[in-house]
């Protein structure tokens, strides 16, 4: 009978259901997806830049915060879950049922909502993971190696995990459900009481606050004088300026902005900043957690995209020429003559024993381009610049500009160019006996735009004249797809980690405002019977609902733009094209935004007109 | 007729679907209030009381029949007409959960003219008189979990009033109070309707808060029976007179 009358309770508040299992199932297949890659060594060893061992340690890192979330975010549905049955549970006690039997029910309730979603959620994790990767691989270009959708150790750590976080949520319930008395089951009102504060200790907390995150934002900028102590110091004083700002400055602020009779006596002005207010306080801790995640997903997807930006700046870096034409046939010449071509010169040369000459009136007529690395440092990368010998670099014996000629112009890919590429004077190399031979050195306009073209043409040559093969494959071209592939892998774990945190945060910020929403639906009624339009009702929602996405959205941007001064170790310029990855993360927030502004009109909002 | 503030003609009220369980809650009720009347409706729990409050301020619509509010027929208006309708034309004080407990009652009490869009510097001035009217100016900065039952009625009250509907709805708004607070939420009410015309229109299953009243009408099973006039008697007298007439209209 009691079995029957949950099961009627759990069919009237079908949608509200269908979004906690639905928030659970998202939950447990981020989950998983991030444990298909935390754990699957094979691939991150094989995608990285880092070795296999930092990169375990990264996502290692990144799982224990994603378990931290992950555990803060069930506590969230779970007091969703408890606040939406309270009063069904606290009814059927009045009718009179024992509270074993409840305690019993919620348990089972708890625990197999919990089981089914974790079991849903790593098969939609497995499915997702195989999308995600083809989806990435596709839009990004990426390339992936080792990379399995269904990952057994992946598997077992998230049923193991929910599992366990289940059977405990499952106990709490129901011990919290027996020792509740009954009345406050069934009116459970959280009453908002006056916040005392003092304008003088939240005028120093938000000093302070600020203060905290100027100290924070300034040591991630100075992490050149700071060394290894900015990220830790950066890391403390971020967590508590936030944590500081929220609690005084927008506390002030409202109260501010309520004492403003002009601003604040306009419609439901002062409604929506009294509930602010009383959620500000409730949520401070929650907010600061937010803006720090929001902060960690948000620059892991900008850093990773950053990576593939640099793919086509690195590679254009790796090499003054674009493309070394050892053999021409027609085929070679007709392909070479579509590439847009920036420069072209040619080198003539004889071989005699093995050992490739050129002569050196020829060099210092075209002198060679190279890469000049200006003064990078280890604190900061800086773009290199194509610069150009000049004719008396190369009077000198083993000058820098003759070490270069020779990797450039070997005809042969052995050890050590220099010992078999040799450079004489004009008479010496005409007196040499062996037959003139001549390569190119060809510099294009759009490396990236012509690569597949110069892909071709390399391989006609290996085809055409395979004792080129070697020096062929130390080719430009060869290298710019070893960093594709590596970079490639860091851009999927920026993406991959920055979006499982994304989920999870934003979900956690929705099940934590849907909660609250039981004990409002009684104001929106009063609102409602006092003659509050409709409109106006969902207005105040949407505001009070976007002011709490948007502070710790806003933050968390702050602390990115200021967070990425310490990639300037890694990167070249990490906040190139940084737009992008903003614009998706903001699109994907805004998602959750509208999605919790929906579902909270669904459970606040009166229907006006009844229809008889 | 046009001195009528409500005029109820032949309503009818079903609850349920045509193809569910229904139930008529209001078989063919009429009767009217005149401006600055002060009328009860008393009946039992289930008696369809608060449904016929719900469709007089159009917080629910009539199977059939007519309501006319200030010469409006209030059954015919749709989505924010009915809103606002309520908003100008109607005040209304319920049982418990009257104020919005994060707001402060000054700010309780201001919600009906921000609502309506009223200046601010000119609000100031009418939640401070009708403070003044109902003896709440000094707990004006308290929020509602400060205040007395009988304090937080007075607050409803003075939240009903302060845009000055064209009539005061009451829904059992002494049920929760002690007889203390209720005898004075009662007579602040007869002061408003003897000194300032409220016009207001009581709904009640107890005698003792019917006896305020002028003219009192008895629902019972969705139907209107019989009706008492006080005609100016002592409240005393009217109150036995309703006690006893309670007995036969049970019966
Ligand atoms: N929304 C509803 N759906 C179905 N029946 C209802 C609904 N609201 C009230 N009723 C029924 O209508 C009758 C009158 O209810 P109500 O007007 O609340 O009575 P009162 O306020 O006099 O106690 C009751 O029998 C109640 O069960
Ligand atoms: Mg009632």
């Amino acid at each position: 009978m009691l079995t029957k009358l949950a099961l009627t309770g759990i069919k009237s508040r079908l949608k509200d259901y269908i979004v906690l299992f639905s928030g659970l199932i998202v939950s447990a297949a981020t989950f998983y997806m991030f444990m298909t890659l935390a754990t699957n060594k094979n691939f991150l060893g094989n995608n990285s830049m880092l070795s296999a061992n930092n990169t375990m340690f990264i996502f290692g890192f990144g799982a224990v915060l994603l378990g931290i979330i992950t555990l803060v975010y069930l506590i969230y549905a779970n007091s969703f879950l408890m606040n939406m049955r309270q009063r069904d549970y606290g009814m059927f006690m009045m009718l009179g049922a024992k509270s074993r039997k409840i305690a019993q029910l919620i348990f089972v309730e708890t625990f197999s909502i919990g089981m089914i979603a974790t079991l849903v959620g790593s098969a939609i994790g497995v499915g997702l993971s195989q999308v995600v990767a083809k989806l990435l691989v596709r839009q990004l270009g990426l390339t992936l190696h080792n990379f399995n959708a269904f990952h057994l150790p992946a598997m077992l750590i998230t049923l193991i995990f929910f599992g366990v976080l289940f059977v405990l949520s499952a106990f709490w319930n129901s011990a919290k459900l027996v020792k509740t008395p009954v009345m406050k089951l069934l009116h459970q009102a959280s009453q908002p009481s006056r916040m005392q504060v003092k304008p003088v200790v939240l005028i120093l907390q938000a000093l302070l606050g600020l203060a905290l995150l100027a100290v924070g934002y300034w040591s991630m900028a100075s992490i050149k004088l700071l060394n290894l102590i900015a990220i830790p110091l950066a890391l403390v004083t971020i967590v508590l300026g936030s944590y500081f700002t929220f609690n005084a400055t927008f506390i002030w602020l409202i109260s501010l902005l309520k004492r403003n009779s002009k601003f604040a006596l306009k419609g439901l002005r002062n409604f929506t900043l009294s509930q602010l207010n009383f959620r500000i306080h409730d949520y401070t801790r929650m907010l600061a957690m937010i803006s720090i995640l929001f902060a960690l997903a948000l620059g892991a997807i900008t850093v990773g995209l950053g990576f593939q930006n640099e793919i086509s700046d690195l590679a254009a870096a790796t090499a003054p020429y674009d493309l070394i034409v050892y053999h021409q046939d027609q085929q070679v010449k007709t392909a070479v003559a579509q590439l847009d071509l920036k420069s072209k010169a040619v080198y003539h040369y004889k071989v005699v024993d093995g050992a490739t000459y050129y002569s050196v009136t020829e060099l210092q007529q075209q002198p060679l381009y190279y890469v000049d690395y200006g003064k990078s440092t280890g604190a900061e990368m800086v773009m290199p610049t194509i610069k150009r010998y000049a004719a008396q670099d190369y009077l000198k014996q083993g000058s820098a500009a003759r070490y270069d000629a020779a990797r450039w112009l070997a005809t042969k890919s052995e050890q050590s160019t220099e010992i078999n590429v040799k450079f004489v004077s004009a008479a010496k190399f005409a007196a040499l006996t062996a037959p003139t031979q001549h390569l190119q050195l060809i510099r294009v306009h759009d490396f990236l735009k012509d690569s597949k073209k110069i892909g071709q043409i390399e391989s006609a040559q290996a085809k055409a004249a395979p004792q080129f093969k070697s020096v062929l494959a130390n080719s430009k071209y060869v290298g710019y797809g070893v960093y594709k592939s590596l970079f490639s892998g860091m851009t999927f774990m920026g993406f991959f980690l920055g979006i499982s945190f994304l989920a999870m945060l934003a979900s956690c910020l929705m099940f934590k405002i849907l909660s609250g929403a039981y004990s409002d639906v009684r104001r929106y009624e009063m609102l409602n019977k006092m003659g509050t339009r409709r409109g106006t009702l969902k207005h105040s929602v949407a505001i009070e609902i976007g002011v709490l996405y948007a502070l710790p959205g806003v933050l968390g941007v702050c602390h990115v733009l200021f967070g990425l001064q310490l990639f300037k170790m890694l990167m070249i310029n990490p906040y190139q094209g940084i737009w992008l990855p903003f614009a998706i993360f903001i699109c994907l927030y805004i998602v959750y935004y509208l999605l919790t502004t929906w579902l909270y009109r669904g459970i606040v909002i009166p229907a006006t007109e009844i229809e008889k | 007729m046009a001195n009528d503030v409500v005029t109820v003609n032949n309503l009818v009220k079903t609850y349920g679907k045509t193809n569910e369980k229904q139930y008529t809650a209001l078989k063919d009720v009429s009767f009217a209030v005149e401006n600055g009347e002060f009328v009860g409706i008393m009946g039992a729990s289930g008696s369809g009381k608060t449904t016929l409050l719900n469709i007089l301020s159009t917080l629910d619509k009539p199977t059939s029949g007519e309501v006319r509010i200030n010469n409006r027929d209030v059954t015919k208006l749709k989505g924010n007409q009915m809103a606002d309708f309520r908003s100008k034309q109607v005040g209304f004080i319920f049982q418990d959960f009257n104020l919005l407990e994060n707001l402060t009652a000054y700010e309780n009490i201001a919600l009906p003219l921000s609502l309506q869009n009223i200046a601010p510097r000119k609000i100031k001035p009418l939640v401070n008189q009708i403070a003044q009217r109902l003896s709440i100016e000094s707990v004006l900065d308290h929020y509602p979990t400060e205040l007395s039952g009988g304090q937080k009625q007075r607050v409803a009250a003075a939240r009903a009033l302060v845009h000055q509907p064209a009539i005061l709805f009451g829904d059992e708004p002494t049920g929760a109070l002690d007889s203390n607070s209720a005898r004075e939420l009662l007579e602040t009410m007869d002061s408003l309707n003897h000194e300032d015309q409220v016009s207001i229109l009581l709904v009640t299953h107890d005698p003792f808060s019917a006896s305020y009243c002028q003219r009192i009408l008895f629902i019972k099973d969705g139907k209107i029976g019989q009706e008492l006039k006080r005609n100016g008697r002592p409240r005393a007298e009217f109150y036995q007179e309703i006690l006893n007439s309670l007995g036969t209209f049970v019966d």
